[in-house]
């Protein structure tokens, strides 16, 4: 442990601006020098007493710290890729120049894009991808959502060595189901998700009529990142920091950009298409006054469309609205939030804007004003759910729970923490307590998936199927444990339905590979077992991956 | 806790029991019961200012809202919303009115009626406020629509999140001055 000077207790605001350094810890006392910065506070906070200096147990990692940031090559926009059939991408990753909230930053990149290529294939098809490692640490690629070959699934250990720096690896991602998927690094996620490699997967339906008519569409990837104003915060080396909560950022991206903007007309109908890359955060997605129709999630669409008034988005997860700008002006695409003061004991309202939209004045030639009013029922979706039901009412195959075990935190955290859990919302959507967040490391924290009956906790958990099996999975988010949080829950190469949360059926279903989970809250997940091969389940913020929240199952050819 | 029994107090002192014109019971909220997210229920703790309900007690289950197609409900403005399901034991009114349900926020600013009591001592409704306090009061003629009650509380009970209080000037931080974070005075 070093100790330097005072440290602060919590924060307010995970602001959009980039607070100047400057402005962050001069009357905290707190000292710059070495390669740990600390994370941006809020000044109107007091001193934790006790306290003095902590920084974490890990040591700091930036990529690029010792090279010459201008030989490193400026990283440009996505491109989209369409693969047909036969078709190979070569995919590199490497380290790219890029430009952050006016700050010249050293981050990671496929093909040098940030986000990597939109891959687009038609459902059915193989999409072979040759990826070259040219960074500096071992990575991977999963292909999140996709109910591909295991042996492609991209996590080192169990489906294939990790590509080591040089060496190349070879996937054919053969796509089942039309939707939005993504891939990412299955290797600290932590680390090099968050410094860019992120891109989209979008496989196309042969069916025109799939989704209703829009007039165009927009891919929406959000994500944040944690900077001052000497750049991107560091990275634990060892181990992640930020493992109690996840590592917020306080500068929004939209497609890797701080300053997204549409230009639309009156009456334009637009799909989005959304991905949460982001470590930690859940979004709260708000579309001005502007009429939402939620369409599809992760692997389907819903069983029926809907109007919502924004979309809740954990890491991981993607969904499909449509929505129309009827009228002319400026609007918002905003993450709406009560954001947290642990300090002051309150909820206040927060806004991060995520895109400037600008609705011309000349309404959109080709109507489709009824069109859009109409709601969809999806048919197939419905009939090939009604295949499942006889397995709505089964008592659960299995019961997990959630929790977290901490060891040698500063013991002034942990008094703080224990007396600040008599309330824990059910979602966390801002970092509230981001010194004592990033003080807590993988080598203090570890997280929990436990099984009910049997004790068994992550690794241990060895759980054995056969092909074509339905599963039932209870998963209670329990609040009694030293910091409880929400959980998204991500399976690999199977897909899922939310049968119901809190015992409160769910009466719009959609088949899912992600899915929140609240504290307190009690879901149960109704899983085909319907691709052979060993398969994670984990979290998907991304320190609490790290941070142990993970086991595998099989699931036997049959 | 002080300031919200004295605001309280103070309504119930201004209230009266003039009967006036009943109406529809417009913005009643229905909520079909479902199982509930124990954490985040609380308890309706007694005056013991209405004869019969000194022994009485009751309890608020708190649920997410069924129609949402995410994880979580909430508004857009990030407003959890939660459905109320209100349960009420060991109260005895012997027919000097009807038991009302109401929903404030914590400075009583806003007031919404839940509606009234059936024989079952259960009603069920709903709430997009992260801080909130349930209030059960007697009224003498509950079909009429007032803004806010003018019988006198029987029971009342705050969210949970009510427990999410400012640290200053306690605890760990106890030494520090209240005054310099906006506090006191």
């Amino acid at each position: 442990m070093i100790f330097r000077k005072k440290i602060l207790l919590y924060t307010l605001i995970s602001s959009v601006a980039v607070i100047p350094v400057s402005a962050q810890h001069t009357m905290h006392q707190m000292v710059s020098d070495g390669a740990w910065r600390m994370v941006p506070m809020d000044m109107n906070m007091p001193m934790l007493p006790g306290l003095e200096g902590v920084v974490p147990v890990v040591s700091p990692f930036l990529p690029g710290s010792d090279i010459d940031v201008s030989s490193i090559p400026a990283a440009i926009s996505s491109e989209i890729v369409r693969l047909a059939e036969g078709d190979t991408l070569e995919l590199t990753v490497s380290m790219v120049r890029r430009n952050v909230a006016n700050r010249e930053v050293v981050m990671f990149g496929y093909n040098g894009q940030y986000p990597g290529p939109l891959i687009e294939v038609m459902k059915g098809s193989t999409a072979t991808i040759r990826v070259k490692n040219e960074i500096q640490m071992p990575t991977t690629i999963h292909w999140h959502g996709v109910r591909l070959e295991n042996q492609f699934d991209g996590v080192p250990g169990i489906t294939q060595k990790s590509i080591a720096t040089g060496e190349h690896f070879l996937y054919e991602v053969k796509v089942p189901d039309a939707g939005m998927y993504w891939y990412h690094p299955h290797v600290r996620e932590d680390v090099q998700q968050d410094l860019g490699l992120y891109g989209n997967l979008l496989v196309r339906s042969p069916d025109s009529a799939y989704y209703g008519p829009v007039h165009r569409e927009e891919m929406l990837i959000v994500d944040d990142l944690l900077m001052d104003d000497e750049g991107i915060l560091p990275w634990g080396s060892e181990a992640p920091t930020h493992a109690l909560m996840g590592r917020f950022g306080n500068v929004m991206l939209v497609n890797g950009q701080t300053e997204h903007a549409l230009t639309v007309s009156s009456g334009e109908v637009i799909r989005f298409f959304i991905t949460n890359v982001a470590n930690s955060r859940t979004f709260n997605i708000t579309f001005g006054a502007n009429r939402t129709k939620l369409v599809a999630s992760d692997v389907s669409r819903y069983q029926r469309e809907q109007w919502i008034s924004s979309v809740v988005i954990a890491p991981g997860e993607r969904y499909v609205v449509d929505v129309q700008f009827e009228s002319s002006g400026q609007t918002i695409i905003a993450n709406t939030i009560q954001a947290v003061n642990h300090f002051r004991g309150e909820f206040y309202p927060h806004v991060d804007t995520l895109s400037q939209i600008s609705v011309s004045d000349g309404r959109e030639k080709n109507d489709l004003d009824g069109e859009f009013e109409l709601l969809r029922e999806n048919i197939e979706v419905i009939s090939e759910i009604e295949q499942f039901e006889t397995y709505f009412n089964q008592v659960p195959d299995y019961e997990l729970e959630t929790t977290v075990r901490v060891r040698n935190l500063p013991i002034s955290i942990v008094i703080s923490m224990e007396s600040d859990t008599l309330y824990v919302p059910p979602m966390e959507w801002n970092d509230a307590m981001p010194m004592m967040n990033w003080l807590s490391t993988g080598e203090q924290v570890t997280w929990i998936l436990r099984e009910k009956y049997s004790g068994l906790e992550n690794g241990d958990i060895q759980w054995e199927f056969d092909q074509g099996d339905v599963v039932k999975i209870r998963i209670f988010n329990s609040p009694d444990s030293f910091h409880p949080m929400n959980h998204p829950i991500h399976l690999h190469g199977q897909r899922f339905l939310v049968l119901n949360r809190d015992g409160n059926l769910n009466q719009n279903l959609v088949w899912k590979d992600t899915a929140i989970l609240p504290v307190g809250s009690t879901m149960d997940l109704l899983v085909e077992m319907s691709n052979p091969g060993e398969w994670m389940f984990h979290c998907h913020i991304s320190e609490h991956l790290q941070a142990g929240m993970s086991f595998n199952f099989t699931v036997r050819e049959f | 806790m002080v300031t919200f029994l004295t605001l309280l107090l103070g309504l119930v002192a201004e209230s009266d029991f003039k009967k006036v014109p009943t109406s529809s019971l417009v913005g009643e909220n229905q909520f079909c019961r479902a199982s509930s997210v124990p954490y985040y229920g609380f308890s309706l703790i007694t005056t013991k200012n209405v004869p019969g309900t000194g022994q009485g007690s009751g309890k608020v289950e708190l649920t997410f809202i069924e129609d949402s197609p995410f994880g979580v409900s909430v508004t857009d403005d990030g407003s959890y919303q939660y459905g109320l399901n209100i349960s009420l034991d060991k109260i005895n009114i012997r027919g000097r009115g009807e038991l009302v349900a109401w929903v404030t926020t914590r400075d009583l600013s806003e007031i919404h009626r839940l509606g009234t009591f059936g024989e079952n001592q259960t009603i069920q409704g709903s709430v997009d406020w992260n801080k909130f306090l349930v209030v059960i009061t007697l009224e003498p003629d509950p079909g009429e629509l007032t803004q806010k009650w003018r019988g006198p509380v029987v029971l009342r009970g705050m969210s949970r999140s009510g427990m999410m209080h400012t640290m200053v000037g306690h605890g760990v931080l106890q030494e520090e001055n209240c005054f310099a974070y906006g506090y006191g005075g």
